[in-house]
C-alpha cells in the first residue's frame, strides 16, 4: 500500500511535557487503526546499577527512578532487603512510611487531575488543581524536608518523625483538600463539556483489563478488584485499611472517578493513622551484608502495582534488583484501546492511565495513502481541542 | 480463596510439567518448568482464570554456570508462583506467551534486549528501552556485560 513517504522530523528534544516517548499511531482518516510504543529515552541503567552498590547507596538509586513516586520504589526495595536480612522495621516507622505514601498519592492524583485536564483544554481545573496540590507538597516538605525526592525511608525504619505541630499542620491541610476533592468529584461526574471528553472514550471491559494485566486506577475504572493494598497488605495497611474503590464504566469518565474516590480513601487512612500513631523507636538495625536468597516485594503505587524481585548473594550488594513499574503493563493496554478510537482522543487515552507522565515527546501520524508525518504533543493536544470545539 | 487456597490450586494445575518446586517464602511457590512446557503450563494458569502475569525476571546465574533463568511471576492476590525457566546461555530461547497473554509483549521485548533471550514467535522483536543503534549481541544486564563492549558503538 505504501507508495511514498515523506518525515517531517521534529524532536526528540523539545519541551511539549516532561518525559519523552514515542508512540506512532496508522489512521484511516479519523479513525487508528494501529498503535505501537517506544519507550527508553530516559532508560538510565538503573537495575545494573543497584547491582554495583551496596544496599544503602542502592535504596538511594531506587528512590531516583521516579520524581512524583519515589517514595514507592524506597518503600518497595527497603520492605524487600528487610525481608530478606530477616529484620522488620519498628511500628511508628511502618506507619509515617504509610502516611508519607498515601501523601504521596494525593500529590500524584492532584498532579495528574490537571494534566489530564490540561489534556481536555480544561485549564481551569489544571490550575485549580495544582494550585490545591501544593497544600499536599507543603505537608511532604514538612515532614521530609523535600518536596519530591523526600528520602523518608533507610534501610529499617524512617528518617524523619511525625510530631504534634506536622499532625496539626496535615489535619488542617487534609481538611481543605478533602473539600477541594468534593469539587473535583462534581467536576468530573457532572461537568457536561468535561463528559464529552471523558464518557464511553477509551472504554476497556473488565474481560480486556485482566487479559491485558493493567493494574490500579487502571484497572478499577473497569471493575477489576485489584490493589495490592487490599490484597496483599505491606506496612499497616491490615490494622489501618483503605476501601476498595472501583468503577464498572471502563470508560476515561470512570478512571477519571477512581482516582477521585481514592483521594478520600487516603485522607481517612491518614487521620486515622495519625489518631493512632504507635509509640517506639524510628529505625531497627540491619546487617551489612545479607545471606543468599530471594525475595519479591510488591506495593500499591499511584499508578497500580509497583512489583521488586531481589536477590542477594551473602556479600553487601544486591545480586540482581528487577523493578516493574505500573507503567509498562498499563501502557501495553493503550496500543490496543488506541485502535478504532479518533484521533482526536489519543491525548485523552494516553492521559487516562496516567503515564509516568505523559510519556510522550512527539506523535507520529502515518496517513494511509502512505504520506508520513511527525506531529508534536502540543499538535496533537491542539487537534483534539479543535475536534471537541 | 484465601493464599493457601490459591497457591495448593496453582500447584494441582501446574503439577503435569513441574520439575522441581520450592517455597521460598510465605505466599510464593516456585516451580521449574522446562521450556518446551512453558505455553502449557501457562495455558493451565490462564484457562483456570488463576491471577496474572504480574512481571518476568530475567536472571543471569554468570559464565561459570553457562546457564540464564526466565522467571514468570503469576500473581494471585498475595500468593505469587513463579515458573524458573532454564535456558544456556549460548542458545537462550524460550517460546512466547503471546499466544496465551496477549500484553506479554512489552514484557517480551525487555527480556530479549536485555539478557538476549530470544521469545520465538513473539510479534514485535524492535528494542523497547535501548537505543536503536545499540550493538548486536550485547546486553547489559548480562553479568559479564562490560562498557568496552560498547565503545564507540552506541550512544555516540
Amino acid at each position: 500500500m505504501a507508495t511514498e513517504k515523506f518525515i517531517i522530523p521534529i524532536g526528540p528534544q523539545h519541551p511539549a511535557l516532561k518525559e519523552p516517548g514515542h508512540f506512532e499511531f496508522d489512521v484511516d482518516g479519523e479513525v487508528v487503526t494501529a498503535a505501537s510504543v517506544r519507550l527508553g529515552y530516559v532508560h538510565r541503567g538503573i537495575e545494573k546499577g543497584a547491582e554495583t552498590r551496596n544496599f544503602v547507596q542502592a535504596e538511594y538509586l531506587v528512590e531516583r527512578i521516579c520524581g512524583i513516586c519515589s517514595h514507592v520504589h524506597a518503600t518497595a526495595f527497603c520492605l524487600g532487603v528487610e525481608k530478606l536480612a530477616g529484620v522488620e522495621a519498628p511500628p511508628r516507622a511502618q506507619a509515617i512510611r504509610q502516611i508519607v505514601a498515601e501523601l504521596e498519592r494525593i500529590h500524584s492524583h492532584m498532579l495528574w487531575i490537571g494534566v489530564a485536564a490540561h489534556e481536555a483544554g480544561f485549564d481551569t481545573l489544571f490550575m485549580y488543581s495544582w494550585r490545591d496540590r501544593e497544600t499536599v507538597m507543603n505537608l511532604l516538605e514538612g515532614i521530609t524536608g523535600n518536596r519530591v525526592n523526600y528520602s523518608a525511608n533507610v534501610l529499617g525504619g524512617v528518617k524523619c518523625d511525625i510530631g504534634p505541630e506536622q499532625i496539626d499542620a496535615i489535619l488542617a491541610g487534609l481538611e481543605f483538600l478533602e473539600e477541594r476533592t468534593r469539587h473535583y468529584l462534581d467536576v468530573v461526574s457532572n461537568d457536561a463539556l468535561f463528559l464529552r471528553r471523558t464518557r464511553g472514550i477509551g472504554v476497556m471491559t473488565r474481560d480486556e483489563a485482566e487479559r491485558l494485566g493493567v493494574v490500579g486506577p487502571t484497572a478499577r475504572a473497569s471493575g477489576v478488584p485489584r490493589d495490592i493494598r487490599i490484597d496483599a497488605p505491606y506496612l499497616l495497611y491490615k490494622e489501618f485499611p483503605v476501601e476498595l474503590i472501583v468503577e464498572e464504566a471502563g470508560d476515561l469518565e470512570a478512571r477519571f472517578k477512581v482516582r477521585v474516590r481514592e483521594l478520600f480513601e487516603s485522607y481517612r487512612v491518614i487521620r486515622a493513622l495519625l489518631a493512632n500513631l504507635p509509640e517506639g523507636d524510628l529505625t531497627t538495625r540491619i546487617p551489612r551484608r545479607i545471606k543468599p536468597a530471594e525475595t519479591i516485594s510488591r506495593i500499591e503505587a499511584p499508578r497500580g502495582e509497583l512489583f521488586y524481585f531481589i536477590k542477594s548473594n551473602g556479600t553487601d550488594m544486591a545480586e540482581r534488583v528487577k523493578v516493574r513499574t505500573p507503567t509498562l503493563p498499563n501502557m501495553a493496554s493503550v496500543v490496543v484501546t488506541a485502535v478504532g478510537h479518533q484521533l482526536a482522543d489519543m491525548p485523552m487515552i494516553l492521559a487516562g492511565i496516567d503515564p509516568c507522565f505523559s510519556c510522550n515527546d512527539r506523535m507520529t501520524v502515518v496517513r494511509r495513502n502512505g504520506e508520513r508525518q511527525s506531529w508534536t504533543w502540543e499538535q496533537l493536544r491542539q487537534y483534539g481541542i479543535e475536534w471537541y470545539r | 480463596m484465601s493464599t493457601e487456597t490459591c497457591l495448593q490450586t496453582a500447584t494441582e494445575l501446574l503439577a503435569t510439567w513441574t520439575q522441581e518446586s520450592a517455597e521460598p517464602e510465605p505466599g510464593r511457590v516456585d516451580v521449574v518448568i522446562a521450556p518446551e512446557d512453558l505455553i502449557a503450563a501457562a495455558s493451565a494458569l490462564m484457562d483456570a482464570r488463576w491471577g496474572y502475569l504480574t512481571a518476568i525476571t530475567g536472571l543471569d546465574l554468570g559464565p561459570d554456570d553457562g546457564r540464564l533463568e526466565v522467571l514468570y511471576h503469576f500473581a494471585c492476590g498475595a500468593a505469587i508462583v513463579t515458573f524458573r525457566v532454564r535456558v544456556p546461555r549460548e542458545d537462550a530461547k524460550v517460546p512466547s506467551l503471546v499466544s496465551v497473554i496477549p500484553s506479554v509483549s512489552f514484557f517480551e521485548r525487555e527480556l530479549m534486549e536485555m539478557f538476549g533471550v530470544v521469545c520465538e514467535g513473539t510479534p514485535n522483536t524492535d528494542k523497547l528501552f535501548l537505543p536503536e543503534d545499540w550493538p548486536d549481541g550485547v546486553y547489559p544486564l548480562r553479568k559479564d556485560f562490560s562498557m568496552e563492549q560498547l565503545d564507540g558503538q552506541a550512544g555516540e
